[in-house]
């Protein structure tokens, strides 16, 4: 019996023996191994050893929550105590709730043993590569880490569910400098359980390196138009997941605020879209196994070929609100390609911009976005152009899924989501 | 509050390194009332001991999250252990800095720790309050945030001290509808340093700020989108904090000076009107305590504060001790790590544009044609000092009167061109401290400014 086993043995007795007749549990174990890179040197290696137990106790209809990284036995003896006083101030709500059993399993994913000889190879090969292929391009910091968690989940309805998974990660802050003239700074991140290949050739490192190197000539966009904006995919995923928050998430569908309240079943965008959250898929290195409420995670579609199927709600969502529960929380968002070549979608376009950054304000959930185009490039007569700079863009984020062009057909897999390039209309761009 | 159970591990510090060893906890609260219902309930609490090691420029940092003699001699053998292995990699051979002075800082103040009945009990008071006076809004939601680190730092060859940092909020979100049925939304953020007693003892004082605040929505309701285009605005101080903060503030961060910022070439130059003068403060402005005091950093350097902008001229950089050899200035206490398993960088404290001598209502009346901007739900800036702030609550200015408001809109520009724009600027300073800066790890921390009459880009609709 594992450790971890013994631990969730041991808390099991004490919430019964303090008359805690419903509950729900996690305890994890984490070890961090990190190489911080600063200007192209390596300068901190960094050790991370963790704990993580998160506690639920219902007292009849009331919850409360409780969390903690001390797992030693009197530690975990205090925390029930604790969160027996934050259930006691709680107020009834039947809406708190845990999924019926479950069964028992064990999910393995990901790389188990850290190679850190071979990673730091890897390292140095990407800086190698960058060095060589992007000049022009200088890595302010990098952050290569191996992370490895394991984990028990227990409710008393039964549930018993052990994880065990490692991962390697990189992410790259950069910019480019070209004598006295220096771009902003763009960041790319990838998450993957395999030293196989190249850590530069994943995700979508070289296509940010490539368009940093031509941000060196960003100038303003003269005037203000209305055309055809290509989100890059992290700009599709960052503007997805508003939305998902916006209009289909727990809390705007509760108070009632979500413009899609009454839309289930209904169009909310082009039939080129649609949206799914997909922890099963192969593309995705560490997708979720079970849910905030303790349900097996299953994939979930939320918007099919543009009709949303349903709103993501948990099971306090749909309790509070009487429509159906997701068994996903919706992290693993994959978006399905369409049938235009990222080449063709650009010949495709007048007078456009290629988004590839966006610093705006949070949209509320009215759907207005505003901010500045960050790491962007203007689209004339079917060419990408020059980097464009101090270049606001303004639209609704609600109205632009209804007037999406196409879709690319090539996807970026960055280990946590698969995302097309996605043109679409309707977005202002003004320039000074 | 932790006890100090690591300070003898002192002599397991070795020789020609530079050695620092932290015993921390952080503590949060939260909890959530959305339209009356308790959405989160939650208590954590997170602790450890940390040690970072400094071996001729390459470093080794380990935590374990245990606090305990054994755990402090753990992480001291395996923070040396990465550094020895890292430098077999590293190319940096760098002179240890000197030392600034040693020394034991007093704690300087207390956590207490408030039940969660309590806790729930005020946000339910202030949630019953709304609902009962504004009935006609949508949505309401109260939630209480608080969190406290707690930290003991002993350093091989600077100073050591038990510092703590409570702070508490209360942040209130009304929701309303347009006569298009458009939601429309304001949020506002009451508390600061100290304990749930300390800030929200008389939840009725909050109530005139309240009314305020639906007032605000009200007219928001019937707001129009600002114009887009460069115009004359009178940036409110909430604003000019978070201009401070992530415009300027970021990119004068040495660490990101040393990673191209537009701060580097700019030392020593005109960056700004002559108006305008920048402080990072350590603990103490105007005779009073900062909003988020810090005494000492995560290295062991004594806080003090950190000049960076002289009558328009940028004068200094925040530091870590080994920038700080390398710029030619003085560390000044900007080293800090947020949780026990993060280990120091370059953090701002409390960054603050200082006050001018103008009033708000004479910058009001000076515009004839644009825009009162007080408030901002987000921000964020690059090296190069190009930001960009969301506008929450903002109004016209029309012949030196303000107008209508504004829906939510976007201000956008370059930090040292939009300040050398800056013409007047008002006596009083507005603090906030109720967010968290991002980089790499979270962090708590203190923005300031005055009201300031300037050019800047507004988007439009």
């Amino acid at each position: 019996m594992s450790e971890l086993n013994k631990k969730a043995d041991l808390f099991d007795g004490i919430l019964k023996s303090k008359g805690i007749e419903k509950y729900t549990y996690s305890i994890r174990t984490s070890e961090k191994q990190e190489l911080n890179l600063e200007n192209g040197e390596f300068k901190l290696m960094r050790t991370v050893f963790n704990n993580t137990c998160t506690l639920s106790v219902w007292l009849g209809e009331k919850m409360g929550t409780v969390n903690g990284n001390d797992i030693t036995d009197e530690a975990l003896a205090a925390l029930v105590d604790s969160g027996i006083a934050a259930a006691q101030s709680s107020p009834d709500d039947p809406a708190h709730d845990i999924a019926p059993d479950q069964g028992k399993d064990l999910f393995r994913q990901g790389v188990y043993e850290v190679d850190l000889d071979r990673f730091i190879d890897r390292i140095k090969e990407a800086f190698e590569t960058i060095k060589t292929d992007y000049p022009k391009v200088q890595v302010m910091t990098a952050i290569g880490s191996f992370d490895r968690t394991n984990g028990i989940k227990r409710n008393s309805n039964g549930t018993e569910f052990v994880t065990e998974g490692g991962v390697y990660s990189m992410v790259l802050e950069f910019s480019a400098k070209d004598g006295d003239k220096t771009t902003g700074m763009d960041y790319a991140f990838v998450l993957t359980k395999s030293l196989d290949k190249p850590l530069i050739e994943l995700g979508d490192f070289r296509f940010r390196l490539e368009n940093i190197a031509k941000a060196l000539e960003a100038k303003p966009v003269e005037g203000k138009f209305e055309g055809t904006v290509v989100l890059t995919p992290s700009m599709t995923g960052e503007f997805l997941s508003i939305i998902v928050q916006n209009y289909a998430s727990d809390m705007v569908v509760v108070d009632g605020t979500s413009l899609w309240l009454d839309k289930a079943g209904e169009k909310v965008a082009s039939d080129k879209l649609t949206v799914a959250f997909k922890p099963y898929d192969d593309r995705i290195v560490l997708g979720e196994r079970y849910t905030g409420d303790d349900f097996r995670s299953e994939d979930f579609t939320l918007i099919d070929k543009g009709v949303l199927t349903n709103h993501k709600l948990s099971l306090y969502g749909s309790k509070k609100t009487g429509r159906p529960c997701i068994k996903n929380t919706g992290f693993d968002l994959v978006v399905e390609p369409g049938d235009a070549a990222f080449e063709d979608m650009i010949k495709g376009i007048d007078k456009g911009l290629l988004l590839g950054g966006f610093s705006g304000g949070q949209p509320g959930t009215n759907g207005e976005f505003s901010g500045v185009a960050k790491n962007s490039f203007m689209i004339e007569n079917g060419k990408i152009t020059g980097a464009v700079t101090e270049t606001m863009v303004n639209g609704n984020l609600g109205e632009i899924i209804k007037n999406i062009k196409c879709i690319s057909k090539e996807l970026i897999c960055d280990g946590t989501t698969v995302l097309p390039y996605v043109a679409v209309d309707g977005i202002v761009v003004s320039g000074k | 509050m932790l006890q100090d159970i690591i300070g003898s591990k002192r002599e397991l510090f070795a020789d020609g390194v530079q050695t620092v060893l932290r015993g921390q906890e952080n503590r949060t609260r939260r909890v959530v009332i959305l339209k009356g219902n308790l959405v989160q309930n939650m208590r954590s609490e997170v602790k450890g001991i940390n040690a970072r090691v400094n071996k001729n420029g390459t470093y080794g940092f380990a935590s374990i999250a245990e606090y305990s003699p054994e755990a402090a001699e753990k992480v001291i053998k395996a923070a040396t252990e990465n550094a020895v292995f890292l430098a077999r990699h590293s190319g940096r051979n760098i002179l240890l800095p000197a030392s600034t002075g040693t020394g034991t800082l007093p704690l300087n103040a207390d956590i207490v720790d408030t039940e969660q009945k309590e806790i729930i009990e005020l946000c339910q008071t202030i949630d019953k309050h709304i609902e009962e006076k504004y009935p006609d809004l949508t949505s309401r939601t109260v939630v209480y945030y608080e969190d406290s680190q707690d930290r003991i730092v002993y350093s091989s060859d600077a100073f050591s001290g038990h510092l703590v940092t409570p702070r508490c909020y209360i942040y209130i979100m009304m929701s309303s509808e347009s006569k298009d049925g458009v939601p429309v939304e304001m949020f506002k953020a009451f508390g600061g340093f100290g304990s749930l007693k300390d800030n929200f003892s008389k939840p009725e004082d909050m109530y005139e700020d309240i009314d305020k605040l639906y007032k605000r929505l009200m007219d928001k309701r019937e707001g129009v989108y600002a114009e887009a285009g460069y115009k004359t605005v009178v940036l409110g101080g909430l604003m000019g904090g978070m201009l401070a903060h992530e415009a300027v503030g970021h990119t004068v961060e040495a660490d990101l000076v040393r990673g191209g910022s537009v701060a580097g070439p700019s030392l020593n130059k005109q960056v700004a009107s002559g108006l305008v003068n920048m402080v990072d403060f350590a603990h103490t402005f105007d005779g009073k305590p900062c909003p988020l005091p810090v005494f000492l950093d995560d290295e062991g350097t004594k806080a003090e504060d950190a000049w960076l902008i002289k009558d328009g001229i940028l004068t200094g950089y925040m530091n870590d001790r080994e920038t700080a050899e390398e710029f030619g200035m003085k560390a000044a206490g900007n080293a800090r790590g947020w949780s026990f398993s993060d280990e120091p960088i370059i953090r701002m404290r409390n960054t603050c544009i200082l006050p001018g001598k103008n009033s708000v209502e004479e910058m009001i009346a000076s515009v004839d044609d644009g825009y009162y901007l007080i408030d901002s739900g987000n921000g964020q800036a690059d090296l190069t000092g190009e930001f960009m702030f969301g506008v929450t609550c903002g109004y016209e200015i029309k012949n030196g009167k303000l107008g209508r408001a504004l829906l939510d809109t976007t201000v956008s520009g370059v930090a040292f061109e939009m300040l050398k724009t800056v013409d007047m600027i008002s006596d009083k300073v507005e603090w906030s401290s109720s967010g968290f800066c991002g980089k790499k790890q979270p962090m708590a921390v203190g923005m300031g400014g005055p009201n300031m009459r300037c050019k800047i880009m507004i988007g439009g609709r």
